[in-house]
């Protein structure tokens, strides 16, 4: 779903077997009121074509009047059926729709009509632009028109890699490798404060208390129950053939989710369209973003004293 | 999702298909039964229940191809069944609506095979949407037939044609109408089918005249006092006929060309409007001096020839006016010569027009008269052997067909000196609409008489029906030359329905909307707030809204409560969220305290 590069699926329109039969029709009564001079003969080969030039030309003139949006959720991963809002504007009886990438199922509507189609997810990534087709053969099912739209959509849609099961080895994680976790990509928080105690020298600046500290006038830190004192980094090198690189990718979700249910702590190292990036996930969902708007290149590196498992794109070659 | 239906299943679109594409071969059915030569009804039945079987009990072909090729081969029995002459004008206009709503029908049902999006608008009756394609496309159907069909098959359509090489037994089986004779024997009852002998495409209805008879031999027989033929030189394709030098209308008369198209195996006759000029054909033809042709071989089946003719198209007051012209003595030693008739025969002549001026007013009386004072019946009695079948009519049975009524004609005009002649052909037969060509059958043979007014030439007169002088016919043809000739009306109209067809649904929606503004809460209160503004006398100005006109009206009245009235009007009105219960319910209550009048409900 949601592919970037152009596939072709279909041309500007079918003939269909209405179409043959009219013009057929239409030849022979001309031809055979060529013959007898039969106006009445004459006439339905008249009648004939002209279904036959109105089949033709109603439907292009219908989809040249119909435009579409789509509203897509922000959130997907691959192998989800992802329901995606349909909005077709215009006046005629109906239309049937389609998102390609891949070309999904037909689906009908009424014009103007809103409605929600499910789509499969079958690449990860970020997509702000989907590639719809529209086709009708209303009203005579002459000629089936098909026009295809690139539709930007208001909010883009962020696909995850779907989780490959895995099974993950978390690590102590010392308190001065913790010190370093850098600052979440994400939203921020997620530990659990079981208590605030008074500041002593060595306690990171980042456990601080400021409203209690303000309060009582001494500082004094959090306490988190329990102490992330375990997890890994997650190294994400997606360099390789983008087939590999989702295979990798699918396999870091796995061991990332692992780990996240495991209780440990995961700092994930990727690189991403703007930069290398590396920072710690905050829950599956998380993980899945990150993952998805992971794209090939060297990923960042990791601070001093998180054990680490790299998982390469090349390495993902063979896998069957 | 849509499930899948069987097409016979209750709610399958395709039984709609089914429905239409059964009046489709129905009617093609109808079309065809009269050249099967099987009963209209059964017909009918096969044809449409081919049709239903075809669409609704082939679940392992896809159904719509079914459809269509079913409605494909409907059409070619159409195009096989509707040309002429078994046609029915009406049964293919049918066929081709049937034919139309089938179509539509068809994609109607193949779409609904195809889910629906969740949640969409339902798609619009399928009655609705195959009315609305079948008129608008229908209407675009009937302007380019008006205005290519005539002109293609004038241009592509044959003038003329050898036909057939009639056999043995097409001459033997030929209607003797179609037969050239020596004598014409009215001792015998005529046999007349149904059958379609041959079509015309004229401009105007005329008869179509084969021979002409002059001898009349007092008993049951019509000759000729000449019955000599010469065959007819032919140059580039065109034959002129031997003229009447006398017969002043084909020399000097308005031109009308008819294109005959024989559906009969066998003719040996050359049909014409009187007076016939000049045949375009590549076949051998033989005149006589009467102004009459013929072909020794016969015409077969698929001849096609064009003959163009010359009348003066006179009027009652024109034939009147042409005894002040002498009779050419020719004509009046050939035609009008007493004839062999009883003494009470010409006594009756001189009675019927002794008070008649002219020569025209003589033939309407004996016209006249002959309507008075006979009936027409194909089952009329044969007259007894040797006796003189005129004298038998005109005053004992006094029942006859045409031949006995035009021979009466003929005998009592004959008998005052008027130069008159028995003619035989057919009537012009019916008009097909779609086809504009006079269908002419069997039972159309007739006869009637031929009167000669000096300065004019021959002028036929009918006594057995009313038929109007070739100049008062109408020149209408078949319905797209009609649709032509008032090309500007049927354009309005056309545009009319289609801008109606169009614009209905919005006007309907529109005038929906509007009633339900006019009885929306915040028109109501509107309404009542303008009450109270009338009654402190301070009516609402055009460009105030409801707020600011409460607004302005608390301040007059003095009470604020109308502040938050407007509001809620504006909210209702304005807002796409629109108001609570409670808010509508408060502002009632203060306007109702206002006026004086609790909310109307």
């Amino acid at each position: 779903m949601f592919r970037t590069s152009s596939t072709a699926v279909h041309g500007p329109g079918d003939f269909t077997l209405t179409s043959v039969v009219l013009f057929t029709l239409g030849a022979y009564g001309i031809a055979a009121g060529s013959v007898t001079s039969d106006q009445t003969v004459v006439a339905i080969g008249v009648f004939a074509f002209v279904l036959f030039a109105i089949g033709l030309v109603w439907p292009i003139v219908i989809l040249a009047r119909v435009s579409v949006e789509v509203v897509a959720p922000s959130d997907g991963a691959v192998g989800d059926e992802v329901p995606l809002r349909i909005i077709v504007r215009g006046r005629t009886d109906r239309v049937e729709v389609r998102v390609l990438d891949p070309p999904g199922r037909w689906w009908r509507t009424a014009v103007p009509g809103v409605g929600t189609m499910p789509h499969l997810a079958t690449r990860r990534g970020v997509f702000d632009e989907v590639r719809v087709q529209l086709r009708t053969s209303a009203p005579l099912g002459v000629f089936v028109r098909v026009r295809q739209a690139r539709v930007r959509m208001p909010e883009p849609i962020t696909i995850a890699p779907s989780a490959r099961p895995a099974a993950a080895v978390l690590y102590p994680i010392g308190d001065e490798a913790l010190m370093t976790d850098p600052v979440p990509a994400s939203v921020a928080g997620g530990d659990t404060v079981r208590a605030v105690r008074p500041y002593v020298p060595g306690d990171p600046a980042r456990l601080v208390h400021w409203a209690t500290s303000a309060r009582l006038g001494e500082l004094v830190v959090r306490e988190h129950d329990p102490p992330a004192a375990q997890g890994l980094a997650l190294v994400v090198d997606l360099s390789g053939p983008d087939e590999w690189g989702d295979e990798a990718a699918s396999y870091a979700a796995g061991m990332g989710r692992a780990a996240l249910a495991g209780g440990g702590v995961v700092l994930l190292a990727t690189r991403e369209r703007e930069g290398p990036v590396c920072a710690r996930v905050l829950d599956a969902r998380d993980l899945g973003r990150r993952l998805a708007r992971a794209v090939a290149g060297p990923p960042a590196d990791v601070p001093a004293g998180w054990p680490q498992r790299v998982v390469r794109a090349l390495d993902f070659g063979t896998v069957p | 999702m849509t499930p899948k239906l069987h097409p016979a299943r209750p709610g399958s679109p395709w039984r709609a298909v089914a429905i239409a594409a059964v009046s489709s071969l129905g009617a093609v059915g109808a079309l065809s039964a009269p050249r099967l030569g099987i009963p209209a009804v059964v017909a009918v039945a096969i044809a449409g229940g081919a049709a239903a079987l075809t669409v609704l009990c082939l679940p392992s072909f896809s159904t719509r191809r079914a459809s269509v090729l079913v409605l494909g081969v409907g059409a070619l029995g159409a195009l096989r069944h509707a040309a002429l002459p078994s046609s029915d004008s009406h049964l293919v206009v049918f066929w081709a609506m049937a034919t139309l709503v089938a179509l539509v029908l068809v994609d109607r049902a193949d779409a609904e095979s195809t889910p629906a999006l969740v949640g969409a608008p339902p798609l619009a009756p399928r009655v609705s949407e195959a009315a609305r394609a079948a008129v608008a496309i229908g209407a675009v159907v009937a302007m380019l037939s008006v205005a290519v069909v005539p002109t293609l098959t004038r241009e592509l359509g044959r003038q003329e044609w050898l036909g057939k090489i009639p056999t043995l037994g097409d001459v033997q089986n030929s209607p003797g109408s179609l037969r050239a004779s020596h004598e014409l024997d009215m001792t015998n009852r005529p046999r007349l089918t149904d059958t379609v002998v041959f079509t015309v495409d004229a401009e105007r209805p005329d008869f179509w005249r084969g021979e002409v008879f002059d001898v009349w031999n007092g008993v049951g027989t019509w000759s000729r006092s000449d019955d000599s033929y010469v065959t007819l030189a032919r140059s580039d394709g065109t034959v002129p006929l031997v003229l009447d030098p006398y017969d002043v209308g084909a020399q000097r008369g308005e031109e009308m060309q008819q294109t005959f198209y024989l559906e009969s195996r066998f003719s040996q006759l050359i049909f014409a409007a009187p007076s016939a000029v000049e045949v375009n054909t590549d076949l051998v033809l033989v005149g006589r001096p009467d102004g009459t042709a013929g072909v020794l071989r016969g015409l077969g089946q698929g001849a096609v020839y064009t003959v163009t003719s010359k009348n003066l198209k006179p009027t009652a007051d024109v034939l009147r006016a042409a005894d002040a012209t002498p009779l050419p003595a020719p004509v009046r030693t050939r035609y009008a010569q007493v004839p062999l008739a009883s003494e009470r025969v010409r006594a009756l002549a001189e009675s019927i027009t002794r008070d008649a001026a002219t020569t025209y007013d003589k033939i309407r009386a004996i016209e006249a008269w002959l309507g008075a004072n006979t009936e027409y019946s194909l089952d009329a009695p044969l007259s007894p052997k040797g006796v003189d079948v005129v004298d038998h009519f005109l005053f004992d049975s006094r029942l006859g067909w045409c031949e006995q009524v035009a021979s009466s004609l003929v005998v009592l005009a004959r008998s005052v000196g008027i130069p008159a002649r028995l003619a035989t052909g057919f009537v012009p037969g019916e008009r097909d609409g779609l086809a504009g060509r006079f269908v002419v059958r069997e039972n159309d043979a007739h006869a009637w008489t031929e009167v000669f007014f000096p300065g004019v030439g021959w002028q036929g007169f009918d006594p057995t029906a009313s038929v109007p002088l070739a100049g008062d016919a109408p020149t209408n043809g078949s319905w797209f030359d009609w649709a032509r000739d008032h090309v500007a009306t049927f354009a309005l109209v056309l545009g009319g329905i289609v801008l109606a067809v169009g614009a209905a649904p919005d006007l309907i929606a529109r005038a929906r909307r509007r009633v339900r503004r006019r009885n929306s809460w915040p028109a109501r209160a509107l309404v009542r707030l303008e009450k109270v503004g009338r009654a402190s006398g301070r009516p609402r100005q055009p460009a105030e809204g409801p707020g600011e006109y409460a607004r302005v009206l608390a301040a007059g009245i003095g009470d604020e409560r109308l502040v938050a009235v407007g509001a809620v009007i504006d909210r209702d009105a304005f807002s796409g969220s629109g108001t609570s219960e409670d808010a509508r319910a408060h502002a009632d209550a203060v306007l109702s305290e206002l006026t004086g009048r609790p909310r109307r409900e």
